[in-house]
């Protein structure tokens, strides 16, 4: 089969490493962001640039968007100047943002009646994963389309897995940042409760993160967060954005999430608090603030 | 000015379980009244029969009217019956009064308003605590937004209606000040159930217990108005769970706006949640015990 040429959308702090990628392995590329500097770095690497989303999908037979919320996919998928305006029947949409699986189902379901086939393929692995091209992808569409679209994926991420039909990628990567959120929610009140009765919170880090408790963000933040380091990576903002989403998602679905409610409210007292900027590790600060402790190594005490 | 039965006419859009009493309780103090309800009920012939004047659409009684009041169920439905193709706005004349009575989102009722504003028609958000027997009786606790020289001319016409009226504040304060109002209902309600299942699961008499706690500092309305319907397994409405939800969620976007959490709302959503769930939406609030009933398998009544 000949190589697609690939549409991009979206350059932001994850789609421009991204789009990267595609370039670097050999695809040519067709872009398009508001962000005039970011469309540049890609058109000097050499990419071709677009004026809108329309003109992207006009000369282009794969669409992958990396966008920040539910309504900027629908603007760019379906808007006036969107791709639904310029693709032809046959033409492949991945969207790789996180949204609302709603949104993406009903994406999914309008391009659709127009001959284009549909995969929502949210990702994880932050601005790291996307740099190293290690991000997971989360699959949600049929399996032709999948087959079609995985050597694309290959070039961006390393654990891609189909989890079923239009939606379910939405859905796998709610449930992730379900659990990412409680288990910040659960380090930070650990490692306060540690260092308010007296232990070097670094010590905490260090061996639950080879016993039973070892966990993605012990490993890549733990040791981040006991310095006072939540530089982003995630952006709380954004994390909060999700949930706002996992909730609403609850409701429809009628799932009861109580613990998750709570830790949500946790991220909103946050971005009550200006810290919306820092990354989501940040949410430690909030958990402090209520103990009036901070959970800090003393370098002194460092081994 | 203020508003007397002989120089301002009304308007009644939204004839439900609160809206028909309430109507009813502005003829009997006077007021010539025209009247409008999506669909034909019995309760709305009853105000009719009581003086009101029919009319087919929102526009139509705004048309007819000085002042003209809203109650219906959700932000969506206020929307459409005062800037829809046939709404209020449509029908009001400049210098006229829209009075929302309804509760609904802050955010949207300030926009109603501007809306309204830019047509010279003047606008009030007064919804209400009390539920069905307050509309009925008059009682109504009813908290006001809007600017202070139209809350005074529309008084009389809202103490027609209820009995505790406080203006709180500018455009959409009202709405917010009945969101505060849906919090501590909520959290009173979480309480009360907590306390009767504990009281049962340790083997008391749950009617004894709530003899004992009911006039002490843990009381409140709350807790005398349903507890006494816990126990005897009385869960009709009142006020529905799947109407309380639709307000928790204006409390949790409301909060999210201004960016103050709410833990104790937020599990109260999801325990109601839970209740939806079991298919109990349209049954009372008092309900919420059944969240705990399905977790601990012990039935809280006595």
């Amino acid at each position: 089969m000949d190589k697609h040429r690939i549409g991009f959308i979206g350059l932001g702090i994850m789609g421009r490493p991204m789009a990267g990628h595609l370039l670097a392995a050999g695809y040519e590329l067709v872009v398009h962001d508001l962000d005039r500097t970011a469309v540049d770095s890609l058109v000097a690497a050499g990419a071709k640039a677009a004026a809108s989303p329309r003109e992207v999908a006009q000369q282009t037979t794969l669409m992958i968007t990396m966008l920040p919320d539910s309504p900027d996919v629908e603007a760019v998928a379906l808007g006036e100047d969107g791709l639904i305006a310029g693709a032809t029947a046959g033409a492949i949409h991945v969207d790789m943002s996180t949204i609302a699986p709603s949104v993406a189902i009903r994406v999914n379901h309008v391009l659709g009646q127009k001959g284009v086939r549909c995969l929502d393929a949210p990702v994880s692995g932050g601005d790291v994963g996307a740099q190293k091209a290690t991000l997971s992808i989360m699959v949600g569409g049929d399996q032709a389309t999948f087959d079609e679209v995985l050597p694309i994926f290959r070039v961006m991420g390393k654990n891609i897995v189909l989890c079923g039909p239009a939606g379910s990628g939405q859905i796998v990567k709610a449930c992730n940042q379900v659990l990412v959120a409680v288990t910040i929610a659960g380090v930070s009140e650990a490692l306060v409760l540690g260092a308010k009765a007296g232990v070097d919170p670094l010590k905490i880090v260090q061996v639950l993160s080879g016993g039973l408790a070892r966990c993605g963000i012990l490993e890549n933040r733990g040791q981040r967060m006991v310095k006072g380091d939540f530089a982003p990576g995630f952006r709380l903002r954004l994390h909060h954005k999700d949930l706002n989403i996992i909730m609403r998602t609850g409701n429809d679905y009628q799932v009861p999430l109580p613990v998750t409610s709570v830790v949500h409210e946790l991220f909103t007292a946050a971005m009550g608090k200006q810290r919306g900027e820092l990354d989501h590790s940040g949410l430690l600060t909030v958990l402090e603030d209520l103990a009036g402790q901070e959970a800090r190594t003393q370098p002194t005490t460092e081994a | 000015m203020q508003a007397t039965p002989q120089t301002t006419r009304i308007g009644f859009v939204g004839l439900g379980i609160m809206g028909a009493p309430m109507a009813t309780n502005l003829l009997r103090a006077g007021y010539r009244l025209a009247v409008y309800n999506r669909s034909d009920r019995p309760r709305v012939d009853a105000v009719v029969a009581a003086g009101a004047r029919r009319a087919g659409t929102p526009r139509e009684v705004a048309a007819n009217a000085d002042v003209t009041i809203t109650m219906v169920t959700d932000t969506p439905d206020v929307e459409e019956v005062i800037l829809g193709r046939e709404g209020v706005i449509h029908g009001a004349a400049a210098g006229a009064t829209v009075i929302d009575m309804s509760t609904i989102s802050p955010r949207a009722t300030r926009r109603i308003a501007a809306r309204l504003a830019e047509r010279g028609v003047a606008m009030l958000d007064a919804p209400v605590s009390g539920g069905e027997l307050g509309a009925r009786n008059g009682t109504l606790a009813i908290m006001v937004g809007g600017a202070e020289e139209v809350f005074t001319a529309c008084l009389p016409v809202l103490e027609a209606m209820g009995k505790t009226i406080i203006h709180v504040g500018a455009s959409g304060a009202g709405q917010t000040a009945k969101l505060c109002n849906q919090v501590a209902g909520a959290l009173n309600n979480l309480a009360v159930a907590e306390a009767l299942m504990l009281a049962a699961a340790s083997g008391l008499d749950a009617r004894r217990v709530l003899q004992a706690i009911s006039g002490g500092a843990a009381g409140s309305w709350m807790m005398s108005n349903i507890g006494p319907k816990i126990l005897a397994g009385d869960f009709a409405p009142g006020f529905m769970v799947d109407l309380q939800q639709k307000d928790l969620k204006l409390v949790l976007e409301a909060a999210n706006d201004v960016g103050v959490a709410m833990p104790g709302v937020s599990l109260v959503h999801q325990c109601f949640n839970a209740v939806q769930r079991a298919g109990l939406g349209r049954e009372g609030t008092q309900a919420l015990i059944k969240a705990y009933e399905m977790q601990h398998g012990v039935q809280a009544r006595a």
